[in-house]
Order: structure tokens, then sequence, then C-alpha cells
């Protein structure tokens, strides 16, 4: 910074300042050290002074103090006044010195001594001094010496000493300071001479620091003025003081760059010219060596190719040899003509002019006629030459005959677009053979063929027939003409292809064809057929062309084609067969009750027919899957019971050492236990295992049925040995046995009954087997229940034991069932009732209708049935096991068949009880629809509840009257309740609240009608009942009217008379709430 | 006097077997229609020899000798009669502890010379 600052100014200046601020400095430094010296010479000579001053003032103090003692003593001594004056001046002196010496400046130990002096003196001047005075006064010298010894002198001595001691130290310290005073001034004069020398190096640097900064400049410029001189190049920075020797530089800098831009422009003038003559060398030489090539190029031009000159008209100047070799005109015939000698074949003159009057070159491949007429390829290159106005004067033509490269290109062309047909045509011919092969819908074979074909063909219209199929595909026929051939044409057809294998028809174009060609056109018709190794015609094939022949390469080419497909038809039926036995064979499988598992050596089970699927409930497995050992396995071990029989069972019929087959039985719990017989085949192909097939039989029914029928035999033969026991058992007493005849008898009678027992059993065991074999023969007819049930009612009438009580509701009893085997059953049901119920005297019977059915129930108040055992009485020989029941006895077959009976009567039959109350045994029948209106269209509204019917009792022994009269009571809506007993009949109305008894006179041996009338007027409870006496008898006993009846009905009347006459009873008993019976009546 | 129980639910059975042995010297003869009463009766009194049927409603033969306590079983002979005559049966019921057995249909003059030959025996045991 500095630099720059100085050496922007001029040198003058700059020397200027720095020798002013040099001379300065000097002058100034030089003045500071002589004050300086000053300064601690005058120091010093203070402290000197100082010291002086301290050390005459001890001195003063010393001979102050000694003049004092001096004094003091001689007063003493001689007690003179004189010497007490000059003691007081002494003392009087001693305090101005005191005094001033504590007003110097002291040290430490001075001050100390000062204190203690000044307290000795005080106490001296004040205590020991007047007290010597007074004792010297009293001349008591004693004391004065006591006092004196006591220190006081000491102490004067002490201080005496000391002032001569601080007297020396005071000199040796004057001493001291002269001393260093002297060394002071000898470090000062080293220190001047120093500084002189340092002073004068600096100038001496600065000095040659001016000079260099001078002389290095210009020596340089006067180097660069010798480089200028000697005309090199100067290589003179700038400087960068702007100084004097700077501007020098740049002054110097622009002249010697003015001077050698000069030189470098001469010098390039210079070079110019140079090189202007060198190129115009090189240009003469150039064109030399052009001339040389164009020669040679002309030479060879003409060696090669046909080069000509046309004037502007177009007229030939000049042609070489070869134009005349290419078109086979002479040079003569040539020369002097225009070109329109030659005829262009491919472009036309204007076309070649047009482009070269634009001053342009045109080359382009030219086809002409030779001379001779054949044709000739040229490369023309035609180029105009033009003059200096820019004016075409002449045509350059240089040609070559590429005659022969035309025709290898043609040729190549050629090959290519032939290869390229072939290509296709091997595509299509790899399609084909692609289709045919992974074809095997035969409709979907015939589409592909016919498409090739026609692509391959160009047909205008094809047709292929799969001869067996009878499958078609057509293309451009219309249908009709397809069903046509079919129909007509075929066989005749075949019958000449069955001896040519292929024929062309031509044949004139139909109008269709024809399209709009104005010429008659030709159609043709190819006719082939595919046939198998037996000569059989699989297919037909028809294609047709408009206008265009078959070559006999098509022909070949197309027959050679129907082997190839006769192949794939042939397969095609193959496959279809194939797939067919595979369907059937599958379906087969699938359709066997059996289960049928096929697995291969590995365990992987291949197949698994629907039956088996549905057995185990596998769902898993479809058509054509694969399903690993340990998956199907593991599912069909968790099904099956027997797990580890199952399992070493498969274990040992997969393993590759087992070669026969095997079988097990085992249990599957699904929703029914199932009980299945499997057995295992090694099944072996070209003596090679490849499996094992499993057969799981369903024998659900056989072990059933095998269980059942041993059980049966066993029951069987027990139920048999019972009675044959006794048969056997009685035959042999009385035969070993002497006894009374009585006994004898008794016995016989025994075995007569159980031998009737036995045979009981055998025909119902015999009649249950023949119906459950179904050999059992029903002959159904229409019935009337009602009639049956009482037909069968009637018969135990004579039973004394018990009182059968038919209560008949029903409104509908037609039914179309086996008679015979429903009184077998009403028969059966009701001597039960009877035997298990020994303690009770009545069987009541309920017949009523549900909808679209009968009801029928045999109520007794028997014995009951334990309720658990309500389920197995319809199994065979299943009787209530219980001792009263035993002793009652029966085959135990009974409700069996029943059972079996009603269920073949398309019926239901059951039982419920209550143990020890009574059974309740009922059956149910379909009914009839026939002839409803009956029960609908006369039924009395007796009541808006319809369940409250009115009973009516039919007290009544005629069976069939009874059946008439109750069938007429149900029709009206009546409930009738049947009774053959009078008694019965008299507990029956206690117990059932009837609107009128109907009461037939001549019943029972013991009671008539009679008897029951009365009974019941003289009960009050049934006294009001109004009865209607039914009777062959004739009315005129009048007995009849004190019996209050209501009516009396003369057999036979008509059975309407009785429902009307019981309709008033009850209107009347209706409209006034009670039951009226007037005595007039 | 040796006692004889009948056992048996048929009544004709009851009837033939006591007709039987009724005129066996020496014999009481006692009936039972089922084997709970039998059970009854045994507690009761004591028997020589019990005939029992196998097949009997309520208990069979076999479910009563499986009540009955073992020290009656060694002082009172069992004979099992029964319609069923498998050797299954057999083995069963000789296992539930009867030590004779017979099938039927028995023939009564049989039946009279096992008995006696059992009571023989007893009476010897006794």
């Amino acid at each position: 910074m500095t630099r720059e600052v100085t050496s922007s100014r001029s040198i003058r200046t700059r020397f200027f300042r720095t020798i002013v601020v040099l001379f300065a400095l000097i002058i100034l430094s030089g003045a500071a050290f002589f004050i300086y010296i000053q300064a601690e010479q005058t120091k010093l000579a203070q402290e000197r002074e100082i010291l002086q001053h301290k050390t005459d003032t001890i001195n003063q103090l010393a001979g102050t103090l000694s003049d004092v003692f001096f004094r003091a003593r001689g007063y003493v001594a001689l007690k003179n006044d004189n010497e007490l004056k000059l003691l007081d001046t002494a003392l009087t002196n001693l305090d101005s010195i005191l005094d001033r010496y504590a007003r110097l400046n002291l040290s430490t130990e001075e001050a100390v001594f000062r204190k203690e002096l000044q307290n000795f003196y005080i106490d001296y001047k004040t205590n020991i001094l007047p007290k010597a005075i007074r004792l010297v006064e009293a001349d008591d010298y004693a004391a004065l010496r006591t006092a004196a010894q006591e220190g006081s002198t000491q102490s004067v001595n002490e201080f005496l000493a000391y002032t001569k001691t601080y007297k020396l130290r005071a000199d040796t310290a004057l001493n001291e300071m002269a001393k260093h005073s002297i060394r002071l001034a000898n470090e000062y004069t080293l220190f001047s001479f120093l500084f002189g020398s340092v002073v004068l190096l600096f100038f001496t640097w600065l000095i040659w620091r001016i000079i260099r900064n001078l002389i290095n400049p210009i020596e340089e410029l006067q180097g660069a003025v010798h480089s200028l001189a000697a005309g090199e190049e100067i290589l003179l920075g700038q400087l960068r003081n702007q100084d004097e020797i700077g501007r020098l530089y740049d002054a110097f800098l622009d002249m010697a760059r003015s001077i050698q831009d000069k030189e470098e422009e001469l010098m390039m003038q210079n070079e110019e010219l140079q090189a202007q003559q060198d190129e115009l060398q090189e240009q003469q030489t150039r064109l030399q060596r052009s001339l040389a090539e164009i020669e040679s190029m002309m030479k060879a031009l003409d060696q090669s190719s046909a080069v000509a000159i046309l004037t502007q008209k177009g007229v030939f100047s000049y042609a070489n040899e070869n134009l005349s070799a290419y078109t086979g005109y002479s040079h003569s015939e040539i020369i002097g003509f225009t070109y329109r000698l030659f005829e262009f074949q491919n472009v036309s003159s204007e076309q070649i002019f047009g482009k070269l009057s634009t001053g342009g070159v045109w080359s382009n491949e030219i086809r002409m006629a030779h001379k001779d007429g054949s044709a000739v390829w040229i490369q023309a290159t035609i180029m105009p030459y033009l003059n200096d106005e820019g004016v075409i004067y002449q045509y350059i033509l240089i040609a070559n005959d590429i005659t022969s490269m035309k025709s290898v290109q043609q040729e190549l062309a050629d090959t290519l677009k032939h290869t390229e047909q072939t290509k296709v045509m091997l595509e299509l011919n790899n399609q084909l053979n692609h289709d045919i092969t992974y074809t095997l819908d035969k409709q979907e074979f015939a589409d592909k063929f016919i498409h090739f074909m026609n692509r391959l063909y160009a047909f205008d219209a094809s047709f292929f027939l799969l001869v067996k199929d009878n499958i078609v595909t057509a293309k451009g026929i219309p249908q009709a003409t397809v069903d046509r051939y079919l129909e007509n044409g075929n066989n005749e057809m075949l019958y000449r292809l069955q001896s040519e294998r292929s024929y062309t028809v031509k044949r004139p174009a139909a109008q269709s064809e024809q399209g709009i060609s104005p010429e008659p056109v030709f159609s043709y018709d190819f006719y082939t057929t595919v046939v198998n190794a037996k000569n059989e015609i699989l297919a037909v094939f028809c294609g047709s062309r408009i206008g265009h022949d078959f070559s006999k390469e098509e022909v070949n080419e197309v027959e050679g084609m129907m082997n190839r497909v006769a192949l794939a038809i042939e397969r095609l039926f193959m496959y279809e067969e194939i797939e067919h036995g595979r369907k059937l064979n599958q379906d087969i499988v699938n359709n066997v009750n059996e289960g049928i598992q096929f697995v291969d050596t590995a365990g992987t089970m291949l197949h698994i027919n629907k039956a088996l699927s549905q057995m185990f409930n596998y769902g898993e497995w479809t058509d054509g899957s694969m399903t690993s050992r340990d998956h199907w396995l593991n599912h069909f071990i968790q099904v099956i019971n027997e797990t580890e029989e199952i399992r070493a069972f498969y274990q040992q019929a997969m393993s590759p050492l087992s070669s026969d087959s095997s079988s097990m039985k085992y249990s599957i719990q699904t929703e029914l236990l199932k009980h299945v017989d499997v057995y295992a085949i090694p099944v072996f192909r070209r003596e090679m295992r490849i499996g094992t097939l499993f057969v799981h039989r369903d024998i659900t029914r056989e072990y059933e049925l095998d269980l059942m029928k041993s059980e049966l035999v066993s029951t069987v033969s027990h139920e048999l040995r019972t009675p044959l026991s006794s048969v056997l058992g009685f035959t042999e007493l009385l035969l070993s046995k002497t006894m009374k005849p009585e006994k004898q008898l008794r016995y016989l009678e025994t075995i007569h009954k159980e031998a009737k027992r036995l045979t009981e059993l055998i025909n119902d065991f015999l009649d249950l087997q023949r119906m459950e074999s179904g050999k059992q023969q029903y002959i159904t007819e229409h019935a009337n229940l009602s009639e049956i049930v009482m037909g069968v009612i009637d018969q135990y009438k004579l039973s004394s034991t018990h009182h059968v009580l038919l209560v008949d509701e029903a409104r509908n009893a037609e039914v179309e069932v086996d008679k015979d085997k429903i009184i077998q059953v009403m028969t059966n049901l009701l001597s039960n009732a009877i035997k298990f119920s020994p303690d009770s005297n009545e069987v009541k019977v309920h017949l009523f209708n549900e909808p679209g059915q009968i009801v029928l129930q045999i109520q007794d108040s028997g014995l009951g049935i334990p309720k658990e055992q309500i389920g197995q009485l319809f199994q065979k020989f299943r009787r209530i096991d219980n001792s009263a029941s035993k002793r009652i006895g029966g085959t135990g077959l009974g409700l069996a068949i029943c059972k079996e009976i009603i269920a073949k009567q398309k019926g239901t039959i059951g039982i419920d009880s209550v143990e020890g109350e009574g059974t309740t045994v009922w059956f149910s029948l379909p009914t009839r629809n026939g002839d409803p209106g009956r029960q609908e269209e006369d039924t009395l509204k007796w009541n808006t509840d319809k369940e409250v019917k009115p009973n009516v009792m039919i007290v009544e022994d005629d069976y069939s009257l009874s059946l008439l009269l109750s069938e007429e009571l149900k029709g009206k809506g009546f409930r009738v309740t049947h009774h053959y007993h009078p008694q019965k009949a008299f507990d029956q109305a206690l117990k059932t609240p009837f609107v009128a008894i109907v009461v037939d006179l001549m019943l029972g041996e013991e009671l008539d009608g009679w008897d029951l009338i009365s009974m019941l007027k003289e009960d009050s409870r049934t006294e009001s009942i109004p009865i209607v006496i039914s009777s062959a008898l004739d009315k005129s006993n009048k007995i009849l009217m004190q019996h209050n009846v209501r009516k009396y009905l003369t057999k036979p009347y008509p059975p309407g008379e009785l429902s009307t006459t019981l309709h008033d009873i009850v209107k009347v008993s209706q409209a006034s709430g009670e039951v009226l019976f007037p005595e007039s009546c | 006097m040796h006692k004889v129980l009948v056992v048996d639910d048929e009544e004709i059975l009851r009837m033939l077997i006591v007709d039987t042995l009724e005129d066996l010297e020496g014999v009481e003869l006692r009936t039972a229609e089922n084997g709970r009463d039998a059970l009854d009766l045994l507690a009761a009194e004591r028997f020589d020899l019990v005939i029992l049927d196998y097949m009997m409603p309520l208990m069979t033969g076999i479910e009563v000798l499986g009540e009955l306590g073992d020290e009656l079983k060694q002082k009172t002979a069992i004979l099992m009669l029964t319609a069923k005559a498998q050797e299954a049966d057999r083995n069963k019921a000789l296992a539930a502890g009867a030590r004779f057995f017979m099938a039927k249909p028995f023939s009564p003059m049989e039946l009279m010379h096992v008995v006696e030959g059992i009571l023989s025996d007893s009476g010897s045991n006794l």
C-alpha cells in the first residue's frame, strides 16, 4: 500500500520526504536522549544533596547532642550557670535540628531512630535533665550518680554511637552514588555510539534502495533499446509506477510498438506476394496434372464407357467406339444424327432435357432398343456444357451398358419373389399341419382346412365334406346348393371319386360367376377325395375357380395334401373313439355303486369315482387332478372308525411287495353308520406295477340284514322252542307216567293248545315273511271303513268279557284297501285291546276324519305300555316285558303284521299309551276323494263352534241297520255312538250328554230295549234325554207313551226320517235351551 | 327233604317241570314266574336246586345269577334251562355261575334224572 502510494509519486518528492523524515527522526531521538541524560543527572544530584543534607543533619544532631551532654556534664561537674545557659542553647538547637530531621524523607530505620531519639530526648529534657539539675542544685551527687547509672548516660552514649555509624553509612552511600553516576555516564556514551551506528546503517540502506529503484528500470530500458535496435522482440513489462521512469517506459513502448507494427505490415505484404506466386505456380502444375488426368480418364472412359458429345440441338458430334458397340449402330450412323436415333423405352427425352435445361446433370438407367431390336439397358449420364454467357452449347453423354447387370437383377428379384411365395406356402402348410394336428373338433378342422385351401389356391367357392359324420364346411356356396348336393349328388359323386382320385370339371360360368366380363367365362370345379388306407372315402373336397384352370402341379400338390389330411382325419376319428371310450369308462366308473379309487405306486391318487367321493364326503378331487397320498389318506382315516387297521391295510396294499389282492371291512361314521368292504387289487401294465385299485363296497344293508337275520333266527328258535317244549314234555309225561284220565285230558288239552300256538306262530311268521319279501298280493277295492269296522265289531258282539263301543264321526269313510287285510288288522288290534285290558270290560273304537284321511282309534283302559317300549312294539317278537302281559301270550308278530299291512295300504299306524291307564292304537288310511258333497251340503249348523256336534247314541244289535243309520246321521252332522248292549248303553248315557238316543227294542237276551228305556227314564240324570224307538214292532203298543218316548219309527223306515226327527228334536232343544219332552206326545 | 325252585315265565312250562318232578321223593317244589320273585324267595329260604329259565322278561337268568351272592351260588346248585342252545349261551351261563345246563325242548325224564343226580350229590355234600 505504502509502496503503491509512493510509486505513484515522482521520485523527487519521494526522496525529499524520506530524507526529511529521517532527519527529523534523528534530531528528535538525539534531543530525547539528551533530555533523558539531563534528567537522570539532576535526579542523582538531588539524591546526593538529600543524603548530604541528612548526613549534615545527623552530624549536627550528633554534635548538638554531644554538646548537650557535654554542657550537662559540664554543669554537673562545674555547677556553672553558664554551662546551664549553654545547655539551654544546645537543647534549643537540638530541638530545631530534630524538628528539621523529622521533616526529612526518612527511611524506616531512620524513622525508628528518630522516634527513639525523640522519646529519649523528651524524657531527657523533661525528666532526667530537670531531675539532674535539681540534684545538682541540691548537690545530691550520690543520687545523680545513681540516676546516671540508671541508664540515661548509657542511652546518650548509644545515641552518639548511632550517629557516628549513621554518618559513616551516609558517607559510604555517597561514595556509591558517585560511582553509579560515573557508570551511568559510561552507559550513555555507549548508547550514543550504538544509536549513531544504527542511524548510519539505515541511511546507507536507504541510499542503496533509492539507487536501485532508479538504476534497474534504466538498465532494463537500455536492454530494450538494444533489442529494439537489434530488431528482436521487446520483452518489456508494463511498469506499474507512474513516476518519471514509468512515463519514459510508456513512451518507449509506444514507440517500439509503432515501429514493430510497421515492420509486421511490411512483412505480411511480402508474404502475401510470395503466397500468390506459389499459388500461381501450383495452379499451373495442377492444371497440367488435370490435363494429364483428363486425358487418361478420357482414355479409360473410352475403354469402359460410351462417350459422346451432342450439340446444343442434340446432334451427335462425337461418339466413341463403345457407343457403337452398345447400340449396334456404327460410328458413321451415329455422327450427325440426333439422339432420336435411339428409342428410349422407359424415359422420355423431354424428361431428360427438362432436367438438363436447368443446367443440372441428368443421370439414370435407360432402356432402349438395340439396332437389332433387342432391349439394351444403359446407365447414362448427360451433362450440359455452358459457354461464357452461361448458355448451353453442347452435351456430354457418358453411358455404360448395364444390360447384363439388369438381367441378373431381374432374375434375383424373380427368385426372391418365388422364395417369398414358397415361404408363404410353407407357412401355410405349416399352419395346416399344426391345425390338423391340434384340432380335435371335426367341424373346426373342416373350417380350418377350407380356410387354408382358399388362401393357398384362391378358390372362388369351396366345399369340404366329412363323409362319415356329414360335417360340411362351404365357402361361397349357397346353403341350398350344399343341401342339394348332400341329398342327391352325393352318391353319384362318390362313385366317380371312388375310381378317380380327383378330377376337374370345366363348365361355362354361371350367371353369378360371369360378373362383368363381356366374354363368356369358364369355371373350373376341382373334386378330390381324402381316402384312408383301406381306400375308403373319408372326405370330399371341391373347389371352384372362375376363369382359372388347375395346373398339374396344383393338382399333385392338393392330392399330396389330401394324404396328410387323411392321416389327420383318421387321427381325429381315433381321438373321438378314445375320448368316447374314456368318457364311457368314466361314466361307468362313476355310476357304479361301488367306490373306486386308483392310486399309483407313489401313493398319489389318480382317480376316485363319484360313489367313493360321496361315501367319504371327499369333494376335493376333480378329473385329472393328482392328490398326494398323505392328503387323501388322512382324510379317509379321519372318517373311518378303524383308523389303525385301515392305515395298515392301505400301506400293505400299496406296498410294491404285495402282488395279491386283499380286502378288509370297515365302518365309517357319516350321517349314518356305514359298513364298507374294501378290496385292493394291484394293477399291472406289461408286467409293471402301475398302481393299486381299491374298490369300496357299501355293505351296510347286507351287514344289517345279516345281523337282523341272525337275531331273527335266534328269536324264532326261542319262540318255537317254548311251545315245542310243552308239546314234547307233556307227551313224554303221558307216555312215561300213568295218571288219572282227567290229568291225561288236561295234558292233551295243553298239548293241543301249545301245538295250535305253534301253528299260529309259524303262520304269522310266514305271513310276515311273505309280506316283507313283497310276495304278498293285495287285492285293493273300494270299501267303506265304517262298514268294515262295524263288521269286525259285530264279531265281538258275542264276546262276553268286553263290550266294544263305536264312536263314528267319519263323514268320509271311503277308502281303497284290501278289505280282508284291514279286517285282519282290526281283528288283531281289537283282540289285543281285549287281551291286554283284562281288568276292564270296554274297548272304545273311534272313527273320524282328518284332512285327506280317515283315522281309526282303538282305545282300551288296560295295562298300558311302558313309554320306552312303545317304539319297539312293531318289531317282530316284541311283547311287553312284564309278567302280566306275558301271561296273556301271543306270537309277538301281530303288530308287525299290522304295520306291514297298513303301510302297504299307504297308511300309518301308531300307539299312544300310558302305563297302567290304557293304550290307544290308531291307524289312518287315505280317503277317496269322491262324493264329497254329501258331507258338506247337509251339515247342520248346529252351533257356531264346529267342534261341538250333537251326540246321538244308537242302541241297535243289527249291524247293517246300525251302519245305515249311522251313515245317515253322520251325514247330517251328528256324532254317533254305537251300542248294542243295553247296560253298556245306559252307562254310556251317564257319561255322555246325548241329544237323543235311538233304541231298538229287540236287543239281547238278558235285557231288551224296553229295559234300557226304563233304566234311562228311571235315572234322574238321563230321564230328560229324548228317545227315538226304532223297531220292527208295531207302535200300537201304547206302553211306550208311558216312557216318554219322543218318536217311534217302525222298521223299515227311510233313514232320512230318523235324521229329520232328530233334527227337529235338536232344533226344539236349541230354541228353548232345554230338552223338551212333551208328555202328550 | 330237598327244596327245588323252578323259575320260568311260561306257566305251562312251570307246570310241566313241577309235574315232572313232583313224583321224586323228598323233594319240595316251589315256583317263581320271574327273576325278581326268585331272588326274593332265594333270600328268604334255602334251596338245594334252582331250575332257571334263561330268557325271561324283566330279568334274564344270567341277570338273576349276577345278583345272586357267591355264597348262595356255592350252596345252591343252578340248572340253567334255555331255548338258546348255542355254545356261546351255554358258556355264558356257566361263566355266570350255573353248574348245569339243559336245552329246550327238554325231555322231562331226562330232567328228572338230572335233578335226581344233582340232589343226591348235593345231599352227600350236605
